[in-house]
């Protein structure tokens, strides 16, 4: 490409280089092409501010308006309840309950996961050979979607049959065929939600991680490594200070990604003409998802719209202020 | 990059996203179905959720333009809908793109209610009576009619004949019989009884009808929080703490796998699958109602399937009437190629079901006379909030989580909240 295209300086600088105009000039002209640039920006960026402004912020301000309207089976405003919607909302046991069960599931998703994907970092970046293919390997899920993971941990992995291949892998340590998915006592069913998540993000968390293990500049572990520093020290005193920035962002993803957990619960317990209702863990998105898009009760599901995302930016802000997200290396 | 795309000037760049943006608006703004003839005038949006038996599209698309031939001036574009159905139709009906004309699966009463489809007395005429008096209740509110019933779709219960008579077993004909007979088909690698994935399925709705109680009564009160359909859902804790129900199948209830694949003997399904069993079965196979709780109570199927309605706020009312006149209650014709031609499923209609050949036979004959002795539908005011309700205390309940009359009269007194909001 390089070789065939014709080399002519000229034309190229009247094409993308302004900084090779004469300077003198500059002054006089500097009013018009900053007209003309800013026209060009304002027509670039304007189709993103306005999608963005049109279909993200009025629709935010709009759902704000329906959570303190009464409005079932319409989005229209008018019927002002006030604060009704958010009193429901937090009498009702299932959301409360819906809450509770979410704390729990990122209380254990989001340590499991971060130290599974750090582990795996580790190890990807110590060996020598053949790191390109395993990273990729671990990467690859992160590239599957839920629904589809979903219907194969569902369908194939974790089904109630003996031939399932969890109950077949069991079967033969002498374990009876469980109906993983189905089992309340003991709750067997968090070992495919987990499973499923870890699946998921690992490879995508490690990849992160990795990146963050390539920035830390080798000589500082040579000096360590001559002050006769080794193995666990090295990683406690090098390694996870200088992955600090990257461990919380890491974290942060994982919060919210927990909190918005959403695509597996209802894929592995819904099944199409039951609903949800039945199954034994719901989570506050599925419980707003079956009040908006079920039961049509907009204004209830704004509502809880807003609660969910209170708390997932509560949460970010503490986090944020525990962990000195933002500030940088001190 | 390279020197060639530098030589793209800015001018040309922009002109270049122009003619993309450009060119992607007249794409999308070009109808992909095809609309009808030219000369039509008006186009009407008719929305089905995507029936799973093959030809069923084309055989929609086909009356559509039949429609259209007839009466030149109104073309007809049918919106085929995977997924989520209600919930697209939902979300949809808010918007100016709202169908004219769509189905929906239980009928619900709100949206008459809510001045939201039309009412259809008007095209009925003479034809209305003969319309079977389940397909008529499903759509009436406060005496008028707002839908009609396009498909009834029967839900019965499905046995392996050899399989019962090889154990020595007689068709269940009381629930107690039924569990009995799970059980003593249910050994450590098999069950006896497949009610769906999630070990609930239908099987607590038709419970408390098979008790004689009601969901949601007549004058709109929620009948499930009674002791006598607590009792009855109370029962199905045998089934679990039996282990006589297939939990965590590959597909659900709807789906005749675990029959025709003889994972079970016995499981609860539609007449629409009749035609799958038989081909995998031969005769080997009967249907039986949900049997009677215990003696006092009623055998039941279920009978559910979908109904269409007009939308009341769209801009082509009358249009959109004369093609639900003309396709669901003048084309019998069309009628019996639809409910016999893909599934099976017994046309609303009388006349057109007595001329089904399908259904004049065997089992499928006996599902008929069960759908018009037993036959029960789901109230029009079971929407989502009202259902989960229901169904979640079902589930602690058949867990052992909790006192059956206490869930249940506690789920009850929340949804006549959500039931008294449908039909204010």
């Amino acid at each position: 490409m390089m070789k065939s295209a014709p080399p002519p300086t000229l034309h190229h600088e009247r094409v993308g280089c302004p900084a090779a105009e004469p300077r003198g000039t500059a002054p006089v002209r500097r009013t018009r092409p900053d007209r003309r640039a800013w026209g060009a920006f304002a027509l670039l960026a304007g189709p993103l501010l306005i999608g963005l402004g049109l279909f993200k912020y009025v629709a935010i301000g709009w759902s704000f308006l329906l959570s303190l309207s009464e409005a079932r089976g319409t989005i229209a405003l008018g019927h002002w309840v006030g604060l009704d919607n958010y009193r429901t909302l937090l009498s009702d046991a299932v959301f409360r309950k819906s809450l509770g069960q979410i704390l729990l599931f990122t209380v254990f998703i989001v340590p499991v996961t971060f130290a599974a994907s750090l582990g795996l970092a580790l190890l990807v970046h110590r060996i020598r050979r053949g790191r390109a293919v395993l990273r990729t390997a671990f990467l690859i899920p992160a590239a599957v979607s839920y629904v589809a993971a979903s219907l194969l941990w569902k369908m194939s992995l974790f089904n109630g049959l003996p031939s399932g291949i969890a109950n077949t892998v069991g079967g033969w340590f002498g374990m009876d065929a469980v109906p993983w998915l189905q089992t309340t006592s003991p709750p067997l069913y968090w070992v495919v939600l987990i499973t499923l998540r870890l699946w998921l993000q690992v490879g995508f968390y490690m990849v992160l991680f990795l990146a963050g293990l390539q920035g830390i500049p080798k000589e500082m572990y040579e000096a360590a490594a001559l002050d006769g520093a080794t193995g666990l020290r090295l990683l406690r005193r090098i390694t996870l200070p200088m992955l600090r920035n990257t461990s919380v962002a890491v974290l942060m993803l994982q919060f919210i990604a927990a909190f918005q957990a959403f695509d597996e619960f209802y894929n592995l317990f819904n099944s199409g003409l039951s609903g949800s209702a039945a199954a034994p863990i719901r989570t506050p998105l599925g419980y707003l998802y079956d009040t908006a898009m079920g039961s049509q009760n907009y204004g209830l599901g704004s509502a809880g719209a807003f609660v969910l995302t209170a708390l997932i930016v509560g949460v970010t802000l503490i986090q944020g202020r525990l962990t000195g997200f933002g500030k940088g290396e001190e | 990059m390279s020197a060639r795309s530098s030589q793209l000037s800015r001018r040309g760049f922009l002109g270049g996203s122009i003619l993309f943006v450009a060119g992607a608006a007249v794409g999308c703004s070009t109808d992909p179905a095809g609309g009808g003839p030219s000369g039509a005038k008006t186009t009407l949006n008719v929305w089905s959720h995507a029936y799973g038996e093959a030809g069923t599209q084309q055989a929609l698309t086909r009356y559509a333009t039949a429609f259209t031939k007839a009466n030149p001036d109104i073309a007809v574009k049918v919106t085929w809908t995977p997924g989520d159905y209600s919930g697209k139709l939902n979300a949809t009906l808010l918007t100016d793109s709202a169908p004219d004309v769509f189905e929906i699966g239980d009928f619900s009463e709100s949206l008459a209610r809510q001045g939201r489809i039309a009412q259809l007395d008007d095209i009925y005429g003479s034809a209305k009576s003969d319309f079977n008096p389940g397909a008529r209740d499903m759509v009436t509110v406060d005496g008028k009619l707002y839908g009609v019933k396009t498909l009834d779709d029967v839900m019965m219960l499905y046995f392996r004949k050899s399989v019962l008579s090889k154990a020595g077993i007689t068709p269940p004909d009381s629930f107690d019989a039924l569990a009995d007979a799970a059980k003593a088909l249910s050994s450590k690698k098999t069950k006896g009884l497949f009610v769906g994935q999630d070990g609930l399925g239908d099987s607590a709705i038709l419970s408390v009808f098979s008790n004689g109680g009601d969901l949601v009564t007549e004058d709109g009160k929620a009948g499930f929080g009674s002791p006598q359909a607590a009792e009855a859902v109370a029962g199905l804790k045998r089934l679990h703490d039996d282990r006589s129900l297939l939990l965590g199948f590959t597909t659900d209830w709807w789906d005749p796998a675990a029959l025709t694949q003889n994972v079970v003997p016995m499981q609860w399904g539609g007449l629409w699958s009749m035609p799958a069993i038989k081909t995998a079965l031969g005769d080997d196979f009967g249907v039986l109602p949900w049997p009677a709780f215990k003696p006092g109570g009623k055998p039941v199927v279920r009978v559910g399937g979908w109904s269409t309605c007009v939308n009341a706020k769209g801009k082509n009312v009358e249009a959109a009437k004369k093609f639900v006149q003309w396709l669901w209650i003048q084309q019998t014709d069309l009628q019996t190629d639809w409910s016999q031609s893909y599934g099976l499923h017994i046309p609303p209609r009388m006349s057109v079901a007595a001329t089904a050949d399908k259904l004049t036979q065997g089992p499928a004959k006996e599902t008929v006379e069960l759908a018009a002795k037993h036959g029960r539908n789901n109230p029009s005011t079971w929407n989502t909030a009202v259902s989960s309700l229901f169904t979640a205390a079902a589930a602690k309940i058949v867990s052992g989580k909790g006192d059956a009359e206490r869930l249940l009269a506690d789920a009850a007194k929340k949804a006549q909240g959500e039931i008294d909001k449908q039909r204010a």
